[in-house]
């Protein structure tokens, strides 16, 4: 299981039931930690429901007591080819 | 000039910070993960001395040096002056040295570089192979530069600039930061790079000389490169990048290279910043592609936690700021008796002394700081007169108090250049760089007549005939007071 987390300005940002781009940060342990990633995903409050877990801060940085279960469909890769 | 012993490299300014105790020697293992980031923190917030961490946790060989200017005893270290000078006495040097002969920097051999001796490019590149630390809990991310110069160069007219752009790591090589349109760097993007589409080559400089980090903190017209030898007394040492044409302080700690993506922008922030708040909302900001890293063997990461007063970089930008304004003022012919910026106004409010000669002086020194390249960075001035000392805020509060008049004193100046970091800001002031300013005139007005109708301040000083001040000054232990320092 892996842990992410997000950074959001309204929990409306992450709807659920539905495919979402949103840019996640690994919390795993590791010198890797804090890293993003810009993924299409699905997100539940059951956290059961999907494999890895979420976690979500607000605009300035406060936890969200809200927790998630996330599945990340697939890395979107935003970089223009010429920087790769 | 006479002979400067300035601190030539980080190592030296450690080693000079050490033993004159303001700096302890962590032995014990660090996290990079807040552990780090609350050690520096709490230092500042205690004055207390620098924290130099010798062992971090998960990157063998590696150490950070936190708040390294943010007192003035390592201001004036940095400078080789004595760490008790006082604040006037440091500001006179510091114009005394900036007001002085450029002094062009030198190129060197790369293998004469310290900065070369680890050269991690292509697929060796990765941040994450940099102790970065995770600076408050619940920034954005692990920020690389808190501490460091963004050096890039005008490709038509060759302008060197090296700025304190803050820096967040995105992912193992991208990291985004926050460039205002009006900084020289924003200036330089939207002015060439942006338009024509093409990647703008930069070099982030991590731990520097203490000078070299003055140099990139201040807003001063000169180029940073000969504003480093001015402030030190000889040239500063430069060596050509890997991977562009940049030069860069050969005796730093870390220098990454790349490029500054005109397409392509990554989030930035929240972050802990200088005003001691997290204002500035996420966003996509300027975006940095990383090529190659560069450091010198058991190299030292430098950080400032910004957040409550005080920190480097309330200090430090508060004491250039400040003098830099005083140099423009001086030149425009106005009789100032200096400028001042109190660190804990976290660089928001210009202290003004000013020789009231004629009408209208106060709203001039406003328009001209309100006007200049530094005025998107405070929105208040005070003007307040000759007699009354800048440095002592008991005065100054005093006089504003009771000079400035609240309809005729308070003059506001609005729909002016602002930045998001503003905290009392609106959400839409944040978002837009709109910013307001305000002038607190604490002058009598100079149609009033001195007789009569200015009012006479009554303290010890104005009030009473000098032999009575020298006579109870002289007995003033033997009334059975202490002695006063």
């Amino acid at each position: 299981m892996n842990q992410w987390e997000v950074f959001v300005m309204d929990m409306g940002e992450l709807a659920e039931g539905k495919d979402i781009e949103i840019s996640i940060r690994t919390l795993n342990p590791g010198m890797h930690k804090y890293t993003y990633k810009h993924v299409r995903a699905q997100v539940s409050s059951t956290l059961d429901k999907f494999p890895d877990q979420l976690q979500v801060r607000m605009g300035r940085g406060q936890l969200s007591p809200a927790k998630f279960s996330i599945k990340v469909i697939e890395e979107i890769r935003r970089l223009p080819p010429q920087y790769s | 000039m006479s002979k400067i012993s300035a601190p030539r490299s980080n190592r030296e300014f450690i080693e000079a910070c050490v033993k004159a105790g303001d700096a302890v020697r962590i032995k014990q293992e660090v996290d990079w993960e807040n552990e780090a980031g609350a050690i520096v923190r709490r230092a500042c917030e205690l004055g207390a001395a620098a924290p130099f961490m010798e062992k971090i946790k998960d990157y063998p060989g590696f150490s950070y040096f936190g708040a390294p200017l943010s007192t003035y005893r390592r201001m004036a270290i940095s400078l080789g002056m004595d760490p008790a000078s006082s604040l006037p006495e440091i500001g006179k040097e510091y114009l005394k040295r900036t007001n002085s002969e450029p002094i062009a920097p030198v190129v060197i051999d790369r293998k004469d570089a310290p900065c070369k001796e680890n050269i991690l490019l292509g697929a060796d590149v990765d941040l994450c192979k940099l102790p970065v630390p995770l600076v408050h809990d619940g920034d954005g991310g692990r920020y690389v530069g808190t501490w460091h110069a963004v050096v890039t160069k005008h490709p038509v007219r060759g302008d060197v600039n090296w700025g304190m752009y803050r820096q967040m790591m995105f992912d193992s090589r991208t990291m985004s930061g926050a460039v205002f349109p009006f900084s020289d760097l924003g200036k330089q993007l939207s002015e060439y790079y942006l338009p024509r589409g093409i990647s703008c080559p930069f070099a982030t400089a991590i731990g520097l000389s203490p000078l070299a980090a003055m140099a990139a903190c201040a807003p001063s017209p000169i180029p940073e490169p000969e504003l480093v030898g001015m402030l030190s007394g000889e040239p500063a040492r430069l060596v050509k990048c890997e991977t562009n044409d940049l030069e860069v302080p050969a005796d730093a700690e870390i220098i990454i290279e790349g490029e500054i993506c005109p397409d392509y922008k990554v989030e930035e922030g929240p972050f802990g910043e200088y005003t001691g708040y997290r204002t500035s909302p996420r966003d996509f900001r300027v975006t940095f592609r990383v090529n190659c890293i560069t450091y010198r063997n058991n190299a030292t990461m430098t950080i400032s936690n910004m957040g409550v007063p005080q920190d480097e970089g309330q200090l430090l930008r508060s004491f250039s700021l400040g003098l830099e304004l005083e140099k423009l003022l001086r030149s425009q012919g106005i009789p100032v008796t200096g400028v001042y910026m109190h660190p804990r106004s976290t660089h928001h409010m210009m202290i003004v002394g000013v020789k009231p000669a004629y009408t209208g002086i106060a709203q001039q020194i406003a328009q001209l700081a309100f006007g200049s390249k530094l005025g998107p960075w405070f929105h208040m001035v005070m003007v307040v007169d000759d007699q009354t000392d800048i440095y002592n805020w008991d005065e100054v509060y005093h006089a504003f108090c009771t000079r400035c008049h609240p309809e005729n004193g308070i003059h506001i100046y609005r729909n002016t250049t602002g930045t998001p970091l503003y905290p009392f800001a609106t959400p839409h002031e944040r978002k837009y760089s709109i910013g307001s300013k305000v002038l607190f005139d604490c002058l009598w007005p100079v149609d009033w007549d001195k007789t009569n109708d200015v009012p006479t301040l009554v303290s010890f000083k104005n009030v009473y005939p000098k032999d009575i001040q020298e006579r109870v000054l002289s007995n003033w232990t033997a009334y059975g007071y202490p002695a006063v320092k």
